[in-house]
């Protein structure tokens, strides 16, 4: 039983976190190399992993997608997608895909002259899945070891814990002034219950105590 | 439609929350008032009087500042989604 819940618990826990990893916000230093649009058909497994057509269009089973072509700090290569997120998922409310893809252009740089950049993601990138993480918004550094502050993610996170926190006391408190007396009322009633059934147990036995023979 | 839909999702979950918010608070406000009169009872045992007496703060509790401060559970969420509109594509 042990083993059971703490495997449930860690795999919920690791859900949790795989979530997280994927939803929130995350900076990327790197080197914009180039831009450029594919047509990417929708109808795989990999659906989950992008966000919808284009605030204003229509969602076909094919479209176009951006992507944002970088080298990392680390000198690996690093590919984005740019997608708007619209209204819906992940509540980015992104709808500048193209606006940001004019300022990603106007941010290439090669080699011998780099400008460094700063890339608000969130998303994972998986070859095997052929999915990017999502560009949120492109600012150009000083360099590549600008030390960048994650301050949505301090500010969510804490929410976050405050919102559990306040969910936890809300619990305990409903359950402490409904519940708890709610089941002493029910174990009173059982009570009274046991002691009428014994009552009539001993009347009955006692009538039939009659029938004995003394 | 996307914006509707948002609308809709984000009334009925702030609604919700609104809701259990107020219950929850309540709750503790009439638990505090309950632990107040117990531990300085005014008339010793008389059940009425601390009913009384805890209707009274109950009452004031409903048209007091703190209450009102639970629409925040409304223009928190709000504020925070046209911030994020602004942050994300006109800066």
């Amino acid at each position: 039983m042990n083993k059971i819940k703490w495997t449930f618990i860690t795999l919920v826990t690791l859900i949790v976190l795989a979530f997280f990893h994927y939803v929130l916000p995350q900076h990327d230093i790197a080197r914009i190399t180039s831009t450029e649009i594919i047509r990417t058909d929708f109808s795989g497994f990999n659906r989950l992993f992008y966000a919808q057509a284009d605030s204003g269009a229509t969602e076909n089973p094919t479209r176009d997608i951006r992507l944002v072509n970088t080298v990392r700090d680390n000198g690996k290569i690093m590919v984005y997608r740019n997608e708007d997120t619209g209204w819906i998922w992940p509540p980015y409310f992104k709808f500048d895909s193209s606006n940001l893809h004019a300022e990603a252009a106007d941010l290439i740089s090669s080699r011998d002259a780099p400008r460094w950049v700063s890339i608000t993601h969130y998303g994972w990138r998986n070859e095997f899945f052929s999915i990017y993480p999502n560009v949120v918004g492109v600012k150009e550094i000083a360099g590549p070891d600008v030390r960048i502050i994650p301050w949505f993610n301090i500010i969510f996170l804490t929410l976050l814990a405050l919102v559990v926190v306040m969910l936890r006391k809300m619990w305990l408190q409903f359950r402490e002034r409904s519940i708890d007396p709610m089941l002493e009322d029910m174990g009173d009633n059982l009570d009274a219950a046991g002691d009428r059934i014994g009552e009539t147990k001993g009347r009955i036995g006692r009538w039939l105590d009659t029938w004995r023979k003394k | 439609m996307g914006f509707i839909r948002l609308g809709a999702l984000g009334l009925i979950v702030m609604g919700i929350a609104y809701f259990l918010v107020s219950m929850y608070s309540r709750s503790v406000r009439r638990e505090k008032l309950e632990d107040e009169w117990d531990e300085n009872p005014a008339n010793g045992d008389d059940k009425s009087a601390r009913d009384a007496y805890i209707a009274q703060g109950m009452k004031d509790y409903e048209g007091s500042v703190r209450k009102k401060f639970i629409w925040l559970i409304f223009i928190l969420p709000t504020v925070a989604v046209f911030a994020l509109i602004y942050l994300n594509n006109f800066s």
